[in-house]
């Protein structure tokens, strides 16, 4: 087996790691290459942001008139 | 009154609380839906179309739904397939678009377009206009799961589960819409600086 460079195999789990969907173990292995790698602590907390920063960029607040709407879409009694 | 008669009066009497609980639990995930509408549309007014549509479509198919399962993942599944039906799916082919960039491509040409070292402040050179604008050049496919995960926090099992597709092409179409969105994302903040 060839050895896998530590950082590149931290970018290829950062993704599903920011989505909680790593395995308790390479979660951990993770996180204790994060905590000795600034090059990487960079990067994530950058993808972190980012993260955030997408879905607060999409997101408004629904409009009230439509919440209205939508209740008045249900069916007769 | 006979037994039977009141029997069958109780039975309507209970379907209808069944329903009233079920519009108003699918109302009170509204907000949350919308949120995954948004994501889909280009505009707001398209997003409350899909709304209108998919809360129709929920209200008249209740019975459909089972007690006890995800009302939330139930309901963008209807949204979901809503929007596949407008026909927003064929556009360009993304698996044509060369994409070679590495998953810090956006982090490291922002960096390198700012000389800021620092993250926050390599994220402050994007707006949030440009986001809007990014995603809405993501096609569809890729975007659905992209919406799904990083707007709407579902699991990669939900979204499989809403998309009716394998857990592992949620994966894969996560992997590339991402790269493709940080791809747009840096070609934006290069052409505003």
């Amino acid at each position: 087996m060839t050895a896998v460079d530590p950082c590149d195999w931290c970018e290829e789990v950062l993704q599903p790691y920011l989505d909680r969907e790593l395995t308790d173990a390479e979660r951990e292995e993770a996180e204790s290459h994060l905590a000795g790698c600034s090059y990487c602590q960079k990067r994530y907390r950058f993808e972190e942001g980012l993260r955030r920063y997408v879905r607060q960029a999409v997101v408004e607040p629904m409009a009230p008139a439509l919440k209205q709407r939508l209740s008045e879409l249900r069916l007769e009694l | 009154m006979s037994e039977t008669s009141s029997d069958g009066a109780r039975r309507l009497a209970e379907g209808a609380r069944d329903r009233v609980n079920f519009e108003e639990e699918a109302l009170a995930l509204a907000d949350q839906v919308y949120r995954v509408a948004r994501g889909f549309s280009r505009s707001k007014e398209e997003a409350e179309d899909l709304m209108q549509e998919t809360y129709a479509r929920a209200f008249r198919s209740w019975q459909s739904f089972t007690p006890g399962t995800n009302l939330r993942a139930w309901l963008l599944r209807i949204l979901t397939n809503l929007n596949i039906d407008r026909g927003r799916r064929a556009q360009r082919t993304p698996d044509q678009q060369p994409l070679e960039e590495s998953d810090y491509f956006l982090y490291n040409q922002l960096e390198a377009a700012s000389g800021e070292t620092e993250e926050q402040r390599v994220l402050d050179r994007l707006s949030q206009d440009n986001v809007a604008e990014a995603l809405a050049a993501v096609p569809h496919d890729f975007r659905d799961v992209v919406v799904l995960v990083d707007i709407g926090d579902f699991s990669y099992a939900d979204a499989a589960q809403i998309l009716d597709i394998p857990i592992g092409t949620v994966m894969s179409r996560l992997h590339r819409g991402r790269r493709i969105l940080k791809k747009e994302l840096a070609d934006l903040a290069v052409e505003s600086a």
